[in-house]
């Protein structure tokens, strides 16, 4: 932990740092003292696979099972990845230690070496450590999944995609920001959200935006103000640092969580990427997932109405706003109710995608703001919380 | 009987007292002259095979040089062109008092050229003089000198047809300067180069592939130069002399048996003429049939004693004699096919296998196999087979061989052998009389006890293939796991390095701490894959993982 650099990089981080290496340290001792025994070595690693990812019920969020992989050296159809786990491990190993914030596309440069070598014939081979980005990423899962470390505990970065507003102070880094004083900007979330501190919190309920360009104009809107929210966006399909906020706010300050999306198979996936994480990564469910997180809409019900609910456009509105939905759509409405039983087992949601399916139309959070931004953020939302019209 | 070597023992004198014209006739275009392009071919082989004759049985290395020419002549448009033929060796030579009979009459037997006998349709070499006086009235021309000989001789022979006698146009002498030795035969005939070419190479090709302590050069009309170096000096044994078995021979055979021995009584025919007959033998024999032990066997070549002949024929065939000797056979032996096989197709795996002696018949016979696979060979759908009878390459009607059948109905697969697979198979019978399907004497056929014996034999060194291939395909999936392991080595070593220190004290990792990991891996790697070569040694692996992660590079 050297280097005269030292003294700007804040405490917080250090310490992190430190905390990592001597995980990563700790879980590799095994490993070395095998090789130094002359013994076979050998990784122990809980599977990544999906018939290893199980949904806890009671938790509400996936997670990895019991079945453990024994990556052997000697193993042939094991050896290369033995390599790769141990060669990322000690990079991101020696980053830590030099002060180094790499990101996953730094891990990737710096691990791939070409293996030139003579084979036992004398002809000349080759072969990349990894080809793909792809390769490289998975190795480092491998790693997080082997020392229970998450990359951004291994102070790697990545891009940030979330941003945030709304009546509360945190401190990050050596820094105190009061993130209702940001003007029309917001808060970009840091990839090491674990690393933020909340200060205070004064709200009643988060809410979060699938698109950007929605939260800009519930933010302009004075949307948070008035309703006391915390006002988050993951851009999309949210970063883990998003993920790990949100659920930070509701486990710490016990706030409800609402998010907002595109009405149609993609949207409903970003909702439950934050409800229960998703499938490739479910090790990272347990601390990004927010299990009780609402789908407020925008409900199929809110477009077509149901039994007594009516309709939130008019006809002419409907005809206006939705949009055909495409065989893409509806084969991957068709695949959630079939393969994911935290879906096909709520009534609500199953009556949902059957009105999807039914209508095989779909629509867009801007078809319900371009009826009026007061509308959406005045009526629409705050009636659908007060009244309790969401799916959980 | 040492003369007859190539081939059957007898089969030429059958004919010895009909005359050409008859032979001919009989024959209609006499066997292996049929068309120019298997005249060229045949020609080939006559002149190539006396070389052969006239060195290897008295064990002289031999040096043969083949060349064909094309003869530029102004002829009508369509006219078949006309070849010079000139094969030349450095054998013991034909006697000067003998030369013109040689080349010149049908039939002529002398003790002294051994070569003509050998011949595969039992007019040797003097086919082609016919032939050439046919196709292009050219006379055969021939130089030769024996060690001997103080003088080099030269005769251009014609045969008279009419009187099956040699015509000699021309003769000359020359006093020897040096100590040459040898024969050298010019032939023209019409021929058909084109056509024959590939069958000709092929056979020079299978006929150095046998005779490896041969020197052979093959000039062909394109100008190409084939050169077949001399590899070994290790020759077969030639054979040894032999008499005939009682049961192997036939109404002809005996006449001309008669006709040249000096046995007085039928009793003294039968114990100085043939193997395996006793005096003691002979009389039981001669009681059995009734025949009289003091008659003159001269008897029995009269026209009306004709019955006579024909009935002890058939009783010698029937009597019990002693199984017939085999030592008058020549077979190739394991170390010339092996060294054959290995300089023609540097395989990478080679062997052979002579069988004991056996017989069918009353004919003994020897067979021998030899199997090349891998290397420089290229992989077929088939065992590619070279056939060889006698020493003499068979090229024609390959599908209607007992070996090619044999071949076809083994398993291969049983022998870890995958088609296509990198296999040649070399089959040579050596017998007093092989059993040729037809005239052309291009297929042997299917007796069963030479069957049987070819595929006892071609399963006997299959078997030793076998294990060639087990133990090789062990050691190859051990090397490639070795390779596979030690090539990631270095990258792993460093790895290790790096993370066997604790973070309060790191420091970037040393050569000689990457090195002393590098050094475990090895162990371990060389520990697990443990290897047995194809001789049964034991592989150092430690040395061949090593030699690649020293090989390793990180670019």
């Amino acid at each position: 932990m050297s280097g005269e650099h030292e003294h700007f990089i804040d405490k917080v981080d250090l310490e992190a740092r430190r905390r990592a290496a001597k995980v990563i340290y700790e879980k590799f001792a095994p490993v070395i003292k095998d090789v130094l025994a002359g013994r076979p070595p050998k990784l122990v690693i809980p599977k990544r696979t999906l018939a290893n990812t199980v949904f806890d019920p009671e938790r509400g969020i996936l997670v990895l099972g019991e079945e453990m992989l024994e990556r052997e050296f000697l193993d042939l159809g094991e050896s290369r990845r033995f390599m790769q786990t141990l060669l990322m491990a000690a990079i991101i190993y020696q980053s830590l230690i030099e002060n180094e914030y790499p990101t996953i596309r730094d891990l990737y440069y710096k691990g791939k070496h070409t293996i030139v070598y003579r084979d036992l014939r004398g002809r000349r081979q080759e072969e990349n450590t990894w080809d793909e980005q792809k390769e490289s990423d998975a190795v480092i899962q491998d790693v997080e999944v082997f020392t229970g470390l998450f990359r951004e505990d291994m102070l790697i970065l990545s891009k940030e995609k979330g941003k945030v507003v709304g009546n509360m102070r945190i401190r990050s880094g050596n820094d105190v920001i009061d993130l209702s004083k940001l003007g029309h900007g917001a808060y970009a979330i840091e990839s090491t959200a674990d690393l933020i501190e909340f200060i205070d919190v004064d709200a009643e309920f988060v809410l979060v935006v699938e698109k950007d360009a929605v939260f800009q104009q519930l933010h302009r809107a004075g949307f948070w103000r008035k309703y006391r929210a915390i006002l988050v966006t993951g851009s999309g399909q949210p970063d883990r640092a998003t993920r790990r906020f949100v659920r930070r706010l509701h486990d710490e300050y016990n706030l409800p969580v609402y998010v907002i999306t595109d009405s149609d198979p993609y949207g409903w996936y970003i909702y439950f990427v934050y409800k229960v994480g998703s499938i490739n990564l479910s090790y990272e469910s347990e601390r990004l997932a927010t299990p009780k997180a609402r789908f407020l809409g925008v409900q199929m019900s809110d477009v077509f109405g149901y039994g007594s609910k009516k309709p939130y456009l008019s006809d002419s509105e409907r005809k206006k706003f939705i949009i055909k939905a495409t065989d893409r759509d509806v084969k991957r409405a068709k695949e959630l109710l079939k393969n994911y039983p935290w879906i096909y087992k709520n009534p609500l949601w199953k009556r949902e995608i059957e009105i999807f399916l039914k209508k095989k139309a779909k629509l867009e959070i801007e078809a319900i703001a371009s009826k009026g931004i007061k509308f959406f953020a005045f009526k629409y939302i705050p009636e659908k919380i007060e009244t309790g019209d969401w799916i959980q | 009987m040492a003369r007859r070597r190539r081939t059957s023992s007898v089969t030429e004198e059958r004919y010895k007292s009909r005359s050409v014209a008859e032979m001919i006739a009989k024959h209609g275009e006499f066997a292996g002259f049929q068309n120019p392009t298997r005249a060229l071919y045949q020609t080939i082989r006559e002149l190539v095979e006396n070389s052969l004759d006239a060195t290897d049985t008295k064990k002289i290395l031999p040096w043969i040089h083949i060349s064909i020419k094309e003869e530029s002549r102004n002829s009508v448009n369509g006219a078949r062109p006309w070849y010079i033929v000139t094969v030349e060796d450095n054998g013991v030579g034909i006697p000067v008092t003998v030369m013109a009979q040689a080349f010149g009459k049908v039939l002529f037997s002398s003790k002294y050229v051994i070569k003509q006998t050998r011949g595969m349709f039992g007019l040797g070499v003097k086919a082609v003089t016919i032939y050439a006086q046919q196709t292009t009235g050219s006379p055969i021309e021939v130089y030769s000198s024996t060690a001997e000989s103080q003088y080099v001789y030269m005769m251009k022979i014609k045969i008279d047809m009419k009187n099956n006698m040699p015509k000699v146009l021309e003769k000359g002498d020359w006093a020897k300067k040096a100590a040459w030795r040898g024969t050298r035969v010019r032939v023209k005939i019409e021929g058909d180069w084109k056509k024959a070419k590939s069958k000709i190479i092929e056979y020079v090709k299978r006929t150095a592939i046998i005779a490896p302590y041969a020197e052979i050069i093959f000039e062909t009309p394109d100008g190409t130069i084939y050169y077949y170096p001399r590899t070994t000096r290790k020759m077969p044994e030639p054979p040894k002399e032999a008499k005939p078995h009682p049961h192997g021979v036939n109404v002809e055979d005996l006449r001309e048996i008669i006709a040249s021995s000096k046995a007085r009584t039928l009793k003294e025919l039968l114990v100085s003429e043939f193997q395996s007959v006793g005096e003691k033998t002979a009389l039981e024999f001669l009681s059995k049939f009734g025949f009289d032990p003091d008659m003159n066997p001269k008897e029995l070549l009269k026209r009306e004693k004709e019955g006579e002949l024909v009935k002890l024929v058939e009783a010698l065939s029937q009597f019990k004699f002693r199984a017939p000797k085999s030592d008058y056979l020549s077979p190739l032996g394991r170390d010339i096919i092996i060294e054959g096989l290995t300089r023609m197709f540097s395989p990478e795996w080679v062997d052979a296998v002579t069988r004991p002696p056996k017989s069918y018949k009353g004919h003994p016979f020897i067979v021998e196999v030899g199997m090349a696979y891998g290397g420089a060979i290229k992989p077929v759908d088939e065992p590619v087979l070279l056939r060889y009878a006698n020493k003499i390459p068979l090229l024609y009607e390959e599908r209607e061989d007992v070996s090619y059948k044999v071949l076809k109905s083994i398993n291969w697969k049983n022998y870890n052998v995958e088609f296509p697979a990198p296999l040649i198979v070399l089959i040579h019978i050596a017998s007093t009389k092989v059993p040729y399907k037809g005239l052309g004497k291009e297929s042997i056929s299917e007796t069963p006890e030479l069957e049987s014996e070819i595929r006892n034999a071609v399963q006997e060194v299959a078997r030793r293939l076998k294990s060639y291939l087990i133990k090789k395909e062990r050691e190859e999936e051990a090397m490639r796991k070795a390779e596979a392991l030690a090539k990631y080595i270095p990258e792993i070593a460093w790895s290790l390095a790096v993370l066997s220190k604790p973070p309060d004290s790191w420091t970037p990792p040393t050569p000689e701490e990457v090195n002393m990991f590098k050094e475990k891996l090895i162990d371990i790697v060389a520990e697990k894959v443990r290897v047995v070569g194809p001789g049964g040694e034991e592989v150092d692996m430690k040395k061949l993982v090593k030699r690649v992660v020293d090989s390793v590079e990180l670019e």
